[in-house]
């Protein structure tokens, strides 16, 4: 390890150090000052890895690494940076956490989420083994400018060979990082539409043919642009997945059907998780747990392990049952309304939308997000919103038909706990990336004080 | 007599970048809230334009992809765009589709691509997009206690004309950022880099621009008041965000 690196991390552990003392753990602080210092720290700890998988895509990182390390550490240790802290300084945090005072590490296996601009950043120096992308989707506009920018930084981050890609064949998008390699790329994908499905009027950003500008054929859509597609000119279509997947609602079953290995293998595995986008997160981790050479038996023994992250369908026990939900563009919303309309019962659905640069300062997706659909199906008795945007999410709900008297606005995001307190019915709480964090501790609190 | 209004949204399958169909649904929704009955013409690339049938048109915003597909589609029915517009067609054109209104915007790689030319109005390629929150005075005769004009803008062109604008920039960057106009105002032409979408936060543009629609299908042009106390309240509270008034 070079001199450099060795001072960076001894500056970032004593920043961790003294901010720990001094109460004020669980920052990204340590990452920053060690990288600022030592530029090549990370590079110097992720050389040591024996096996790394990254996993990247616009939506569902941060519940697939969950599911995927579930499975992994199952039988060996594993290191993953839990909650999402997917840019330079928070994969920092995680390598150094594991690190000995020499700067070896302790724990030699990781499966990181990796931010879809930082991933290029971090394969210039360093190739995993598996790369996972899970969709290819439109993210905050004023963050990346166009999905077309994505899907540049995604391919720079995925073409060089020795490393396996496992994508979403049902994405147009993420499914054309596999057409300029030929080797070790794997797609999965559902082989029945869940539900039904057609006639949804969601964002579908990648519905041209990226090759000619054709607009693609569907036979269906499952969510957003994710579907059966072809080109009517035959430059491509969804392919035939090397894992295709099955998802039995009655019985929360996922049925795995493989066409990878000479066995083909057909086993089913009990889902964890909410909604349709979920169930290709799952599909997903048993896909990178799979060609990462774990047995069904492993994964089924493994899922017991999953805790769902802050935020991405928490329940908070209690009366009112709460649950939290992460939504930060409107294909990942309406894939969450989806997941809600699975219960059918009365509900209070709160929105907090903030728009600091994390959740993107433009908030027109809000009006990208389908409520006109959910709304006949919402059996909603109250709608909150709040967060600093709350009165734009307000307006976007008295727009698609909302009656204006059941739209409760709130200033502050702490009134949301007391607001929603004097109910039985289960409360949903949808909530942009900055109100999450402060939301979720609120909730604990709320919920171990009543 | 009962009052018909046709809104005419062109290429929602491309240009939809910033929710142009939030500002249709405003429309839409205000209108009918008056009584009058509302059509919407979603136009799909390849389908026989006809201005004759629309009392109103909205141009929205696409990737810099999906504007070239756009421009070239429109420009063959120039002369008839050129013949709505004198008789005063109401248009609103949002980010890349105010851009197209003019003679041509440059590409950032530096290449100009043909605009419609339906006004003089230039567009080129700036270092750095402008980005953020916005807020202009309404250059306009309507009556009504609020003259401000709010939403979001994110733009990398730069745009010169000599037309009236939209408005006078009060805190954010304008067609340009330099001469703090912001959009354009030309006949039925309502055109500006607002989006966010533009209409649910100014409830007085969306009536003006229904009010036109009116006018320009030979009806009276009264409109009731509606309850939009959450609109004003959305409305101030960018304001204040902004430290303005
Ligand atoms: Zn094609």
């Amino acid at each position: 390890m070079r001199i450099r690196s060795m001072i960076g991390l001894w500056l970032g552990r004593a920043t961790k150090f003294a901010l720990k003392i001094s109460g004020r753990s669980g920052t990204s602080l340590p990452g920053l000052v060690a990288g600022k210092v030592a530029p090549h720290l990370l590079q110097d700890l992720m050389a040591q890895l024996t096996e790394g998988v990254i996993v990247t895509g616009t939506n569902g990182k941060t519940t697939t690494t969950a599911l995927l390390y579930a499975f992994l550490s199952e039988e060996e240790s594993w290191l993953t940076n839990r909650g999402g802290a997917n840019l330079h300084q928070g994969l920092l945090a995680t390598m150094m956490s594991t690190s000995t005072l020499s700067g070896k590490l302790r724990i030699r296996k990781a499966v990181l989420e990796v931010d879809e601009a930082t991933l290029p950043k971090i394969t210039a120096f360093y190739h995993p083994s598996v790369i996972l992308v899970t969709n290819v989707l439109r993210d905050q506009l004023d963050r990346y400018g166009e999905v077309d920018e994505t899907l540049h930084l995604l391919k720079e981050g995925t073409e060089y060979p020795g490393t396996s890609l496992i994508t979403n064949g049902d994405d147009p998008l993420a499914m054309s990082l596999g057409i300029s390699r030929s080797e070790l790329t794997y797609y999965y994908g559902f082989t029945q539409v869940p539900e039904v499905t057609s006639a949804r009027a969601d964002v579908r950003d990648g519905a041209f043919c990226l090759l000619c500008g054709e607009e693609l054929i569907y036979d269906y859509f499952i969510y957003g642009q994710v579907g059966a597609y072809h080109c009517p000119n035959g430059h491509f279509q969804r392919p035939v997945p090397d894992f295709g997947g099955k998802y039995d609602g009655a019985t929360k079953q996922l049925l795995v059907e493989e066409s990878v290995s000479k066995d083909n293998q057909v086993y089913a595995i009990a889902s964890p998780v909410k909604g349709i986008f979920n169930q290709y997160n799952l599909l997903a981790a048993i896909s990178a747990a799979r060609i990462l050479g774990k047995s069904p038996a492993t994964i089924r023994k493994g899922i017991v392990n999953y805790e769902a992250p802050t935020g991405r369908f928490q329940v908070f026990v209690g009366t009112p049952l709460r649950t939290l939900a992460l939504v930060k563009n409107p294909t990942g919303a309406n894939s969450v309304l989806r997941a809600m309309e699975e219960d059918a019962g009365e509900k209070v659905l709160c929105f907090a939308i903030n728009d600091d640069d994390a959740d993107g300062r433009d908030v027109s997706w809000l009006w990208d997000i389908n409520i006109e659909e959910f709304l006949p199906r919402s059996f909603c008795e109250t709608w909150i919103c709040t967060g600093t945007r709350g009165l734009d999410m307000a307006l976007r709900l008295a727009y698609a038909g909302v009656d204006r008297s059941k739209i409760n606005v709130l200033d502050k995001l702490s009134q949301l706990v007391e607001e929603t307190s004097g109910y039985v019915l289960p409360v949903y709480i949808l909530s942009t990336y900055t109100a999450l964090h402060p939301l979720s501790e609120l909730l604990r609190k709320g919920v171990t004080n009543g | 007599m009962a009052r018909t209004l046709r809104l005419v949204h062109l290429f929602p399958e491309l240009l939809n970048l910033y929710a142009d169909q939030g500002n249709l649904s405003v429309l839409s929704t205000r209108a009918k809230q008056r009584g009058i009955e509302v059509k919407i013409l979603p136009v799909k690339l390849g389908t026989k334009l006809d201005f004759d049938q629309a009392d109103l048109v909205l141009l929205g915003g696409g990737s810099d992809r999906e504007q070239a597909i756009v421009g070239k589609e429109l420009l063959a029915y120039r002369q008839d765009l050129l013949s709505a517009i004198d008789l005063g067609l109401p248009i609103l054109a949002v980010c890349g589709g105010y851009q197209l209104l003019g003679e041509f915007y440059e590409l950032p790689s530096g290449e100009k691509v043909p605009g419609l030319h339906l006004i003089d109005m230039t567009t080129h390629a700036g270092k750095n997009r402008l980005i953020g929150n916005i807020a202009i005075e309404w250059n306009t005769n309507a009556q009504g206690a609020v003259r401000t004009l709010v939403g979001f803008e994110n733009h990398g062109g730069r745009t010169m004309h000599d037309y009236p604008p939209l408005g006078k920039v009060v805190k954010g960057f304008g067609n340009n950022g330099t001469d703090q106009k912001e959009g354009v105002q030309y006949k039925g032409i309502v055109g500006t880099y607002i989006h966010g979408p533009l209409l649910p936060k100014n409830p007085h543009l969306a009536d003006h621009l229904i009010r036109n629609a009116l006018r320009y299908r030979g009806y009276s042009d009264d409109l009731g008041d509606l309850d939009d106390r959450l609109e004003w309240e959305a409305h101030h509270s960018i304001l204040n965000r902004m430290q303005i008034g």
